[in-house]
């Protein structure tokens, strides 16, 4: 993939910027010598000559999907600057199509980038192009979406908050608010999806043991406010109003239920209860006005923990297969005023 | 050959032939299957807390409004040997401009503002419908493909214009649009039948049906009998994308939301689906606006049914195109043809061979 006197003449100008920067851009030790892709690592400078120096790194994003995503993407592209070290392409796929991701992520292996970080919009599927990946060298890392089956082997890691355990704290919360149990609703995101399969199993995980509360259905619509409210209003009508809970797998969704509430003539909060997962500042205003009842967190913000996952595995070094990020749950109109002034999604 | 007696059985027969007909028939069956769920399904209530009517047909009906607008221009444009992919895209890219003008207009509730924002969207919708009519009709480009990039055209657009993200806006007028009752009625059915409507009237009523339909068949022909295509593809596909932009507008309307990846998505085949239902043939030279109608009401239909039956979401596409298979197999004319004479084969075996008989004495 790459010609030895490039190679060489990497490997010579990257021995020189080690000793200079030495401490400036992380610890990107002699390593660097062992693989000619790497010499890339030490070239936190900003001096014209060196922007082929940069780390390539090819972005499979998903693209417009919704204000959790848009929050997400920005700050992978925020963090992996070229101030840091980074040539970041961000490829968002078309209309959350797998075959344009496929595309993408086909041709930065063609490319001979450094590393890519992938977030599938499906998740399966991708045995073959990450196979390819590993054949190239290219380290992958799966950025919120997993892919199905699990094989870890496949990639390097996957960073993400935990769908499993996000969902099971909604769950919990759903037993704390109504403790006598009652009906409920899922609103998925689309089928096939690993996020939503997570979500599903963390809310069964709970509500398995708690026979009081009842699966009336559970329907996608797309992580799509409109659709959400479309559905709503028919799984209403099919059960007489009689549904408790609604269990909303993304904030759009979850706000979608809501109109369809009011546009029913319930009040929601009170006859029925809509609980969301992303945790975005639409969601937490709707929180402090009552309309939504709990929001949990799916920290986006892990742009940091990828940068410092990348340059770990460039420089050789080991990492966990899977690293949970940290979140946290919103359960009153109190916590949603409190956090939305600080709120950067 | 029998005397023309448009007897009951005849004038049945007649409407059998219609493609339509069997997507009333769905329609109704779709109902009954509903109806074994809850025999309550058609009920309509007087909602308690607003004084408007309330159920399952009037969801249906609400629901059916944008797929009308999109269906009725789709009819028009298909009736050309053309198609129009774009119209999805289009209805986000209207959905854009209302929610982003309506947002830094920041009027709650000025009529002025919606009004504007109506406009605005409506015009940007021919605008794009028209490019895409001059690459057809004067540059010469095939209407799959003009659309098609016009498809993709315009979701990049609609992203470009909120910058990517999905955006809100409060405005009761615009709001009304959708969510509002006039007589208990939902405005956004009553808006879409006023409009498909008028369109019929100003097709039909003129020559331009004709002339469409004549485009359709055969255009060269046409052209030597004193139309000229051009003018009229640019109308149709102008016309086209400005209903996908009311279709747009009704879809965001609905939440006051934009959702720049999946407002109108894939919608471009539902109207294409409701345009055949109907009668359509997409080698053009056929125009039934009315059964375009009839087809969007099944859709929306087959969409609500789907929910209220609690068909698993992994299923629905199946589910889905069961339904329109079948509905294609019943209006094919093969199909019918050895339907009818498995059963009543010994007759009209006899009867061909009578008739050979007789023209052979």
């Amino acid at each position: 993939m790459f010609r030895t006197k490039t190679w060489a003449a990497g490997v010579a100008l990257t021995a020189g910027l080690a000793l200079a920067l030495a401490g400036c851009s992380g610890d990107d030790g002699g390593d660097d010598t062992d693989t000619g892709t790497d010499t890339g690592t030490d070239a936190g400078t900003d001096d014209g000559g060196d922007s082929g120096e940069l780390i390539s790194v090819g972005f499979v994003a998903v693209g417009p999907e919704g204000g959790w995503r848009a929050a997400n993407e920005k700050n992978i592209q925020d963090t992996f600057t070229e101030e840091a070290g980074f040539d970041l392409s961000y490829a968002p796929a078309t209309n959350l199509d797998q075959a344009s991701q496929i595309a993408a992520f086909t041709s930065f292996v063609d490319e001979g980038v450094d590393v890519i970080l992938l977030s599938a919009t499906e998740g399966s599927g991708w045995e073959d192009s990450l196979t390819r990946a590993q054949e190239a060298e290219i380290p992958v890392i799966l950025i919120d979406r997993g892919i199905e089956p699990d094989d870890p082997s496949l990639y390097v890691t996957r960073i993400a908050p935990d769908n499993f355990v996000v969902a099971q704290g909604v769950a919990e919360w759903a037993l704390s608010a109504l403790p006598e149990g009652g009906n409920y609703f899922t609103l998925e995101g689309p089928a096939g999806v690993g996020v939503v399969n997570e979500r599903n199993r963390g809310w069964d995980d709970v509500m398995g043991d708690h026979p009081e509360f009842v699966k009336v259905g559970a329907q996608t619509a797309n992580w799509s406010t409109e659709e959400a409210k479309s559905v709503f209003e028919t799984v209403l009508r099919a059960n007489n109003n009689d549904i408790q809970i609604v269990f909303a797998q993304n904030d759009e969704m979850g706000l979608g239920a809501a109109l369809a509430v009011e546009e029913a003539g319930l009040t929601p909060g009170e006859d029925v209860k809509i609980a969301t997962i992303d945790g975005t500042k639409p969601a937490l205003e709707a929180l402090a006005a009552g309309r939504l009842s709990f929001v949990a967190e799916y920290n986006p913000l892990f742009g940091q923990t990828a940068l410092e996952v990348v340059n770990t595995v460039l420089e050789g070094g080991t990492v966990d297969s899977y690293i949970i990020v940290p979140s946290g749950t919103f359960d009153s109109p109190e916590a949603a005023e409190e956090a939305l002034p600080s709120r950067e999604y | 050959m029998n005397a023309p007696s448009p007897t009951l059985s005849a004038r049945l027969a007649e409407l059998v032939r219609k493609p339509f007909f069997w997507g009333i028939v769905a329609i109704l069956l779709l109902l009954v299957v509903n109806l074994l769920k809850d025999p309550t399904y058609l009920a309509i209530r007087v909602n308690p807390s607003n004084g408007n009517l309330a159920g399952n047909v009037l969801d249906i009906l609400r629901a059916s409004a944008p797929i009308l607008m999109v269906a009725t221009g789709m009819s028009l444009v298909i009736a050309t040997a053309g198609i129009d992919l774009s119209v999805g895209s289009v209805m986000a890219v209207a959905g854009a401009v209302s929610m982003e003008y309506l947002q830094n207009a920041g009027a709650p509730s000025s009529l002025g503002a919606a009004l504007v924002a109506i406009a605005m969207s409506i015009g940007l919708g021919a605008l794009l419908g028209t490019f895409s009519g001059l690459l057809v009709a004067k540059v010469g480009l095939q209407p799959f493909i003009t659309t098609l990039v016009m498809m993709l055209a315009g979701r990049g657009l609609a992203k470009v214009i909120t910058s990517g993200q999905n955006t809100t806006a409060t405005n009761e007028q615009f709001r009304w649009m959708a969510n509002g009752y006039v007589l208990g009625f939902p405005v956004v059915f009553l808006l879409a039948v006023a409009i498909v409507l008028v369109v019929i009237l100003v097709v039909r009523r003129s020559a331009l049906g004709m002339m469409i339909v004549s485009i359709g068949i055969n255009p060269r022909a046409s052209r030597m009998a004193g139309i000229k295509p051009a003018g009229l593809l640019v109308t149709v596909y102008a016309l086209s994308g400005a209903l996908a932009a009311i279709a747009g507008m009704f879809a965001v309307s609905s939440v006051m939301t934009v959702d720049v990846s999946q407002t109108g998505y894939q919608l471009e085949m539902d109207a294409i689906l409701a345009v055949v239902v109907g009668g359509g043939t997409l080698a053009g030279g056929r125009l039934s606006m009315g059964g375009a109608a009839v087809g969007a009401l099944l859709i929306a239909t087959l969409d609500k049914t789907v929910v209220f039956l609690g068909v698993p979401s992994s299923a629905t596409p199946a589910f889905k195109a069961t339904v329109i298979l079948i509905l294609f197999l019943l209006q094919a004319d093969n199909v019918r043809n050895l339907l009818r004479s498995r059963r009543p084969r010994p007759a009209s075996l006899t009867e061909t061979v009578e008739t050979k008989a007789s023209v052979a004495a």
